[in-house]
């Protein structure tokens, strides 16, 4: 039976970044993983995250992934692969399959950070070859470049649902619909905005009733459903699609620390069945830990911090770190945690539907929740998303507390300020100069910023958006204005096309509109061909 | 199926091209890719018939956690196609309940 100082269970974010404190304290570390890639979940996030610098914010996830990996193999941290840990008993014990066999393990520490898995829905036809998870579609074509289907119905519209439903569209797929039981869209509001703006419509209060197809999906249908979630007769819709995408949550894996014997507790709000920790990430077991999706459904930018903090603790436990360096560097991160865990998003909020207003008293937006857009009337409410400074300058169309600030630090002019609080909403400063280097535009994970010039010239207002589509336009190229709920607003030409290396491949677009859409005219669509 | 260009990934390295059989035919696929996605690509969606009802099953889950998409590869029943990399030569049969061939 071999033994290390710390057994870690997973190489997704939480485990890696465990992996990667604990050896950095000289620590005796193996990672089991069953999968023959490391990197968890992460090298299918190809959309920038959220948060702030210290959580790598505007940071595709796929290249979290690739420098945890180089730092964990600077550190000489093991990561066995193809290994699948089967069994964890309370003596701190493993059992690993690997090649067939079982191998036992003993560690003087043990983190579980061994992730999520998909939750379902079943239906008429749901087995039928065409219906596949949310994550499967992402592996498909982040991983494998595969198409998942041509026309596709996504079920579900957490932030899961809508930014695969995204990555859809930058796959060359087309999204025949976003459908949620629920009254409201349940993820960020600027992830459905980028879709509804691009024609994707959204269906609350809908579920759905039938996989249509003999052999494979050819249709769905879909219905209305009422408060007490009975489907409304006379509702039913048939939409074409080939493809039906489930994306209606995520549980914690948490088998393996109940097998253990730690003690559990059932909090919805944290995506069920997870085990009791203290803040380091401890459970009821001293010396076995969780982190990241095990402990509590969350984001991988929070997952990577509880990784750390187990990581810190198991160092501690086992001497390689001081007491008082310890709590120093525990505060550190856990106060980076907190920082993420604020806004209308945090498991404190969870759920609640009586939020009426922003942190700053701005009336939150109803059809953003109901329809995937901010109407006209409401984006008034906003002052980041109405400045008329003359001349080019910043629109926000940021309006929910999410812990975000990556506009803040990309103008180097200090046109943008959001604040210690990182959920609160950007302000534009009327003193400072936009000089329309649209770093803003490009570093927004929400791809909620637009430069706007509302006198171009006599007649035309230009409009720069961000635009991850390809092909990219070229200058001089005639599309159709669409409006943030994706209406068919007017003739626009491409002015402009910029595309550095800064700005990693959200390129930005500039288009020349009449002076009257200079409002409401927020994406372009160009005829197929 | 397969994404030329992706916006943001650029080109997906894929290792070379090989041949496999699907029930007898020649089919192509990049070695090392899974089983599941070379034949997605080339538009088979029907990966095995279940024992009981004789309903078709295809990819789901992606990940080897569900094991939908198991088929017989190279002569063992229960593959999950979607974790086990293509090799050239490879023979892949579409799974009856758990063996090749429809039961009586």
């Amino acid at each position: 039976m071999k033994r290390y100082e710390l057994i870690i269970v997973g190489a997704g974010p939480a485990g890696l970044s465990a992996a990667i404190e604990a050896a950095k304290r000289n620590m005796q570390v193996v990672v089991f993983d069953e999968n023959s890639r490391p990197g968890g979940q992460l090298f299918k996030q190809i959309h920038k995250f959220f948060g702030s610098k210290e959580h790598k914010a505007k940071t595709r996830g796929f290249i979290i992934g690739e420098e945890l990996l180089v730092q964990a193999k600077e550190l000489g941290v093991e990561v066995i692969l193809n290994a699948t840990v089967i069994g964890l008993y309370r003596e701190k014990e493993v059992c690993v399959m690997q090649d067939g066999q079982l191998v036992h393990y003993k560690g003087d520490n043990i983190i579980v950070a061994a992730g999520a898995a998909e939750n379902m829905v079943t239906f008429r036809g749901w087995t039928l070859p065409g219906v596949i998870g949310a994550g499967a579609a992402q592996t498909m074509m982040n991983l494998h470049g595969v198409k998942p289907g041509e026309r596709i119905l996504m079920v579900g519209s957490g932030n899961v649902g809508l930014v695969v439903s995204f990555q859809l569209l930058q796959a060359g797929c087309k999204v025949v619909g976003v459908i949620d039981a629920a009254k409201r869209i349940g993820g960020y509001g600027v992830h459905a905005a980028k879709l509804t703006r691009t024609g994707v419509p959204f269906y609350l209060s809908h579920t759905i009733v039938e996989a249509e197809g003999g052999d494979h999906v050819t249709g769905a249908v879909i219905a209305e459903v009422d408060d007490k979630w009975q489907t409304v007769p006379g509702t039913q819709k048939h939409l074409e699609a080939d493809t039906i995408c489930i994306a209606v949550g995520l549980s914690p894996m948490s088998q393996l620390v109940r097998m253990a014997g730690c003690e559990t507790a059932d909090d919805p709000r944290k995506g069920g069945l997870v085990p009791v920790c203290n803040e380091y990430g401890e459970t009821s077991i001293p010396g076995i830990f969780a982190a990241g999706d095990v402990a509590g459904i969350e984001e991988a930018s929070s997952a990577m911090i509880q990784g750390r903090i187990a990581g810190l603790a198991a160092a501690e436990r086992s001497g390689y770190l001081e007491e008082d360096e310890m709590s120093a560097l525990f505060l550190e991160a856990n106060s980076s945690l907190s920082r993420l865990r604020q806004g209308m998003f945090s498991h404190a909020n969870k759920g609640r539907t009586d939020l009426t207003e922003t942190d700053e008293g701005y009336r939150l937006s109803a059809s953003l929740l109901s329809r995937g857009y901010v109407e006209d009337s409401e984006i008034q409410e906003f002052p980041c998303a109405v400045s008329h400074t003359p001349g080019v300058h910043p629109v926000i169309e940021c309006t929910q507390n999410i812990p975000c600030n990556p506009c803040q630090d990309a103008c180097r002019f200090g046109c943008i300020r959001v604040g210690e609080t990182i959920t609160s909403l950007p302000q534009i400063r009327e003193d400072a100069k936009c000089v329309g280097c649209g770093m803003c535009v490009a570093n927004c994970s929400g791809q909620a910023i637009f430069l706007v010039d509302e006198d171009y010239d006599e007649s035309h207002a230009s409009i720069t958006i961000p635009y991850e589509f390809l092909p990219l336009p070229e200058k001089g190229a005639a599309g159709t204005a669409l409006s943030r709920s994706g209406d068919r607003l007017c003739r626009a030409v491409v002015s402009d096309v910029r595309s550095v290396k800064a700005m990693d491949h959200t390129n930005l677009v500039t288009m020349l509109v009449p002076k009257e859409f200079a409002g409401s005219a927020r994406f372009i669509e160009f005829e197929e061909g | 199926m397969r994404i030329d260009t992706h916006p943001i990934i650029g080109r997906i390295e894929k290792g070379r091209m090989v041949e496999f059989e699907l029930d007898g035919m020649k089919m192509n696929g990049y070695e090392g890719e899974p089983i599941a996605m070379a034949l997605k690509a080339a538009g088979i969606q029907i990966h095995r018939y279940t024992s009981k009802q004789h309903e078709p099953r295809g990819i789901f889950c992606a990940i080897g956690r569900c094991t939908d998409c198991v088929m017989i590869v190279d002569g063992k029943p229960n593959i999950r196609t979607c974790v086990t990399p293509l090799k050239e030569g490879m023979k892949v049969q579409t799974q009856y309940g758990v063996s090749a061939k429809p039961e009586e």
